[in-house]
């Protein structure tokens, strides 16, 4: 399988462990990956002006003509939304006028669903099958929307994958709520009630890890855990995995491939677990 | 050819502006014009006795009256010429007050000067006019009504009682509609299957109207006057004249059940089944989906009823017109994931509500919450489902549901007067007779109101929570009720889609169908012939829908009561050894009435004279009887004869918008240069670009096309066709070194005189900068001279 990759500007910030996570995992699981040359923002930083938002979506889709992966969930949003708008004919002709290298259609991908397809049941590369590992599947908004491809309210595609690592998917029933992270800098309140809503969610239905398929949400949920908890006066203490990282363990990378040491609530122990509990069974 | 010209006076409204003396001259000296007189009042008694004085005396064989705009007075004075023995389409107007004298009062010269340009034009066209004979064709006094809801059996009812004959198709084993389900109706509360019963029983004995149930329409040929329709009968493998309804007979023995469509899911039926106990036909229907052909039924009936062997019936029909009145469907509501309808038990639809409420429905008239079987004490209803939701696509607003919900609530609350019970709404729309007053009664019922749209539904642990934002306190809530009931929306049946198709009906973008004037014209489809009632056309409650199907078959009545139809013989035909058949008539016709049997053919009763075609026809295989190429060349030949402006336009303007606005601009005194001359046309569509090249090659300096506002094209979309045509023809001019900018589309309505006004004077400066015609290619002559040099 041979994709184009983009990246987008979380990779190169908070979201470190995101993209090498990604490009270990695609390597280990032979999926060819080519980071577009000369990529800018997904069209994020404009969602308030649809035609520009799209026009910088079109610039990325317009640099190549093989499937475009990311692993970010805003930026697949984006650029799908992008996609849909660009089959306005109007929308195309402005977006077009002022592109040098012009967009004709394209395909985008989000790597949650790039690995499902990689990765058959029983892939014997799955080294360490996460037996018992009680998982939260958290999709957040932007995965399923716009609409179309999974349903925006129950969705299945983490539970599916996560089953598919041996792991177990917990009734999460917040799983689609939004992380609170669009609105952390006007509400900070607001979204620090509502991101604890979704640790207190994952921690009632005995999750041991929370996997996210956004860097925002990762951020709200990983980066942000210990001030909650210390802004509610209740401890979590749930690690939050990017999905691909979850993968990558299954798969026997190790931790600094991974990006692992890069979470804030570390995630070693359930590492450790998971091979003692191989090791118990071997 | 001896022609009369006729200049008026119109009081001081022409002569007070124009030099009278000078036009009758003027009239005088143009080729075959054998009199020419000026009148006071030429529409007067002594006016038109005048004309057909004339007429006699001087043999006159066609007339040019000079006056006001042909809108007013050309019917007023095609009577005064047929008295007199000539062909009323033997007369022709040119429009010197509204489009001359109002608009031109402070430039009395140079308004003569236009005054005597637009008689040469109307003498010019009025030489080629040709007598036309109004065709009279019979017509069928049958009409198909296809649906047999509320408003399909009003319609079917009134053309009967008037000596129509009805055939009415319904798609379902019984007529009645959405409306035989429901259990009481807004406002009166009144039970609704005791009001419709009636007329449905009404409708089965009348001996004025043929009944096909279980039946749909597979096909529609012809045009209005004559249609000719198959319909198929499917087998419901019952005979319908035998069996007596009993049911219990064979449905107690048949060992099928399956969820019954006319309880939405709630209630069960049996593969032989009878949809309700008031269906109309009182017959048994066996399901061949459900049914596994056991044979019990057929030994246990009775009258001997049951053929399973029955085969479906076409059926052949002929009428003069149609009704649509195909109705509506309810939302998906599964669709809105966030409620969970389809997930969890307790959240349920309107039309389930209905059903439970409902004395002969599944759960005989209990409120109960399904998971439970139990009463609720606390029902949620949510506004809105479906409707006023570009999610979802629906940005309208399905008009009932506000009331459905208010009296729903009512109705559980006169019930269970214990029982909570909140309506969760955006806006309550009670907008009708009674129905204000309707909603006070549940306020003071003590039903709550909260004003929100709900975002979610959560189960936890069976019990249901709603998450919402109420918008009058600002604040985020988490309420439980046990029963929550979703105000699905109105969508158009899909089941009528293909239907649609097959008649030529337009859609609104809302997807219902579109009527022919959102006002003024609320039950008459765009085809001649075809009316729509009730909610095919959006949603309406019950009154509005039985008033629609009234309204429809006055339509009816009134087109076919007499037995023949007389025809506007304004007609396109075709010149069958030009044609190529190469079809693009039969798409562009707004009328679908064209069609291509080696040579096209235009059915003439169902052309409207638009003129498309025409314009469109890539070897003029097509012209019109009316507004023919050649006299409206013949007009653009006598606008640029001698030019006397500069610069110089021919103006295109279609009768029914941009005309009517030129007019308007003359009854409100706007005034604006003289320099356009009018030529009227049915539609821009009619305009064919060989006119625009004609024009500008006789030396006017630029061509104006002005049609209705797009989407208000009066035939359908000839606007947005004259549209097309005219970029194409930029694209030409560009080519053979003319500005393209000489040509100009506008749109305009009748109502929108200044707007005309201040299009023709930014065109007339657009042409001044750009110079007289030809100047670009003397330029680019200079130019390539001095590249040679």
């Amino acid at each position: 399988m041979k994709l184009a990759y983009y990246p987008g500007c979380v990779s190169q910030s908070t979201g470190k462990e995101m993209d090498a996570s990604t490009r270990a995992v695609c390597t280990a699981l032979g999926i060819e990956i080519e980071e577009l040359a000369d990529w800018n923002c997904c069209g994020a930083t404009h969602v308030s002006n649809e035609l520009v938002a799209t026009g910088l979506a079109a610039r990325n889709m317009a640099q190549t003509d093989l499937p475009i992966m990311t692993a970010c969930s805003i930026c697949y949003s984006n650029l799908r939304a992008a996609e849909e708008r660009l089959k306005e004919p109007e929308v195309l002709t402005k977006v077009n006028a002022v592109l040098d290298k012009k967009y004709r259609g394209a395909e985008v991908r989000h790597a949650l669903d790039v690995m499902l397809e990689a990765m058959p049941e029983g892939d014997e590369r799955i080294v360490l099958p996460l037996k018992g590992l009680l998982v939260a599947p958290y999709y957040g908004c932007l995965l399923t929307r716009p609409a179309g491809l999974y349903s925006a309210e129950f969705p299945v595609i983490l539970e599916t994958l996560i089953k598919r690592l041996e792991a177990e998917p917990v009734d999460f029933r917040k799983k689609t709520a939004c992380c609170g992270g669009p609105i952390f800098m006007p509400q900070e309140n607001a979204a620090d009630d509502i991101a604890f809503g979704i640790l207190s969610e994952a921690k009632r239905a005995g999750a041991e890890v929370i996997v996210t398929v956004c860097p925002l949400c990762h951020l709200m949920l990983d980066a942000k855990q210990k001030i909650l908890e210390q802004k509610k006066g209740e401890k979590i203490g749930i690690p939050v995995l990017y999905v691909t990282q979850l993968v990558g363990i299954a798969l026997g990378l190790g931790p600094e491939e991974l990006g692992l040491f890069m979470n804030t609530v570390s995630p070693m122990g359930i590492v450790e677990k998971a091979y003692e509990r191989m090791g118990n069974e071997s | 050819m001896p022609i009369g010209v006729y200049v008026c006076h119109c009081g001081l409204n022409i002569a007070g502006v124009l030099n009278m003396e000078e036009l009758k001259r003027f009239a005088e000296s143009l080729p075959d014009v054998t009199v020419a007189r000026d009148l006071q009042f030429s529409c007067s008694d002594i006016g038109q006795e005048q004309i057909q004085k004339d007429i006699a005396e001087f043999k006159l064989d066609r007339v040019v009256v000079a006056a006001c705009s042909p809108r007013l007075h050309e019917p007023t004075f095609r009577r005064a010429i047929s008295k007199a023995g000539l062909n009323p389409y033997m007369l022709e107007m040119a429009n010197i007050r509204e489009q001359c004298s109002w608009v031109h009062m402070d430039q009395p010269a140079m308004a003569t000067e236009k005054a005597k340009d637009l008689i040469r034009m109307g003498v010019a066209k009025a030489a080629l006019l040709r007598p036309l004979e109004p065709e009279s064709i019979p017509v069928s006094k049958y009409v198909l009504v296809i649906g047999g809801g509320v408003a399909g059996i009003a319609a079917a009812l009134d053309m009967a009682d008037a000596g129509l004959h009805v055939f009415l198709v319904e798609r379902r084993p019984t007529i009645g509609g959405y409306m035989a389900l429901l259990t009481d109706v807004f406002p009166t509360n009144d039970c609704s299957i005791c009001v419709l019963g009636p007329k449905m029983s009404e409708v089965f004995n009348h001996p004025d109207i043929t009944l096909f149930t279980y039946s749909e329409v597979l096909g529609v040929e012809g045009s209005v006057g004559n249609f000719t329709v198959s319909v198929i009968k499917r087998a419901r493998y019952v005979d319908e004249k035998l069996c007596k309804g009993c049911i219990n007979e064979c449905a107690g023995v048949c060992p099928v059940e399956v969820p019954s469509e006319y309880d939405f899911g709630i209630g069960k039926r049996k593969a032989i089944y009878i949809a309700y106990p008031q269906a109309v036909p009182l017959a048994a229907t066996i399901d061949p989906k459900a049914c596994i052909g056991c044979g019990r039924c057929e030994q246990a009936c009775p009258a001997q009823a049951v053929r399973l062997e029955q085969e479906p019936e076409d059926i052949k029909l002929n009428v003069g017109a149609i009704i649509v009145a195909t109705g509506w469907q309810p939302f998906d509501a599964s669709r809105k994931e966030e409620y969970g309808f389809g997930r969890y038990r307790d959240v349920i639809t309107t039309l389930q509500m209905e059903r439970m409420l409902n004395a002969s429905g599944p759960t005989k008239g209990d409120v109960v919450a399904p998971s439970t079987g139990r009463i609720a004490d606390s029902i949620a209803f949510l506004q809105c489902v479906g409707s006023r939701d570009a999610t979802v696509g629906n940005p309208y607003c399905s008009r009932i549901c506000c009331m459905a919900s208010l009296k729903n609530a009512q109705l559980v609350k006169e019930k269970y007067p214990e029982t909570d019970i909140t309506i969760y709404y955006i806006d309550i729309r009670a907008c009708g007779e009674g129905y204000e007053e309707f909603y006070l009664r549940a306020q003071k019922l003590g039903i709550n109101f909260v004003r929100s749209r709900v975002s979610r539904i959560e189960e936890v642990d069976g019990r249901l929570f709603l998450i919402f934002e109420d918008t009058q306190t600002a604040e985020i809530k988490r309420v439980h009720h046990d029963m929550a009931v979703l105000s699905v929306g109105l969508e158009p049946e899909k089941n009528a889609e293909v239907l649609g198709n097959l008649l030529g009906l337009s859609r609104r973008p809302d997807r219902f169908f579109e009527i022919a004037h959102p006002k003024m014209r609320p039950v008459e489809a765009h085809i001649d012939g075809v009316f729509i009632a009730g909610c095919a056309s959006g949603p309406k409650e019950i009154p509005i829908s039985i008033a629609q199907g009234s309204a429809a078959a006055a339509k009816a009545i009134k087109l076919l009561h007499k037995g023949t139809l007389e025809l506007e013989p304004t007609s396109a035909y075709v010149d069958p050894d030009k044609c190529i058949k190469c079809k693009l008539c039969v798409d562009i016709c707004p009328k679908k009435a064209i069609s291509v049997k080696s040579p096209a053919y235009v059915d003439e009763a169902a052309c409207k004279g638009c003129g498309s075609c025409a314009a469109a026809c890539p070897v003029d295989a097509i012209n019109m009887r009316f507004f023919s190429d050649e006299q409206i060349l013949a007009q653009v030949r006598a606008a640029t004869f001698e030019k006397k402006e500069s610069p110089l336009i021919v103006a295109f303007l279609c009768n029914w918008c941009s005309y009517g606005a030129a007019d308007l601009a003359g009854t409100s005194r706007i005034q604006y240069p003289t320099n356009a001359r009018n030529i009227r046309v049915m539609c821009s569509a009619r305009v064919d670009p060989s006119f625009v090249l004609e024009a500008l090659r006789r030396g006017a300096d630029g061509v104006l096309i002005a049609g209705c506002r797009i989407g208000e094209c009066h035939y359908r979309d000839g606007n947005y066709q004259a549209l097309q045509r005219v970029q194409v023809l930029k694209g030409v001019l560009e080519k053979i070194g003319l500005n393209p900018g000489r040509v100009k589309i506008v749109w305009c309505a009748a109502s929108e005189g200044e707007i005309y006004a201040k299009d023709l004077r930014e065109f007339i400066a657009e042409l001044k900068a750009m110079g007289p015609v030809g100047t670009e290619l003397k330029k680019l002559k200079n130019n390539r001279n001095e590249g040679e040099a």
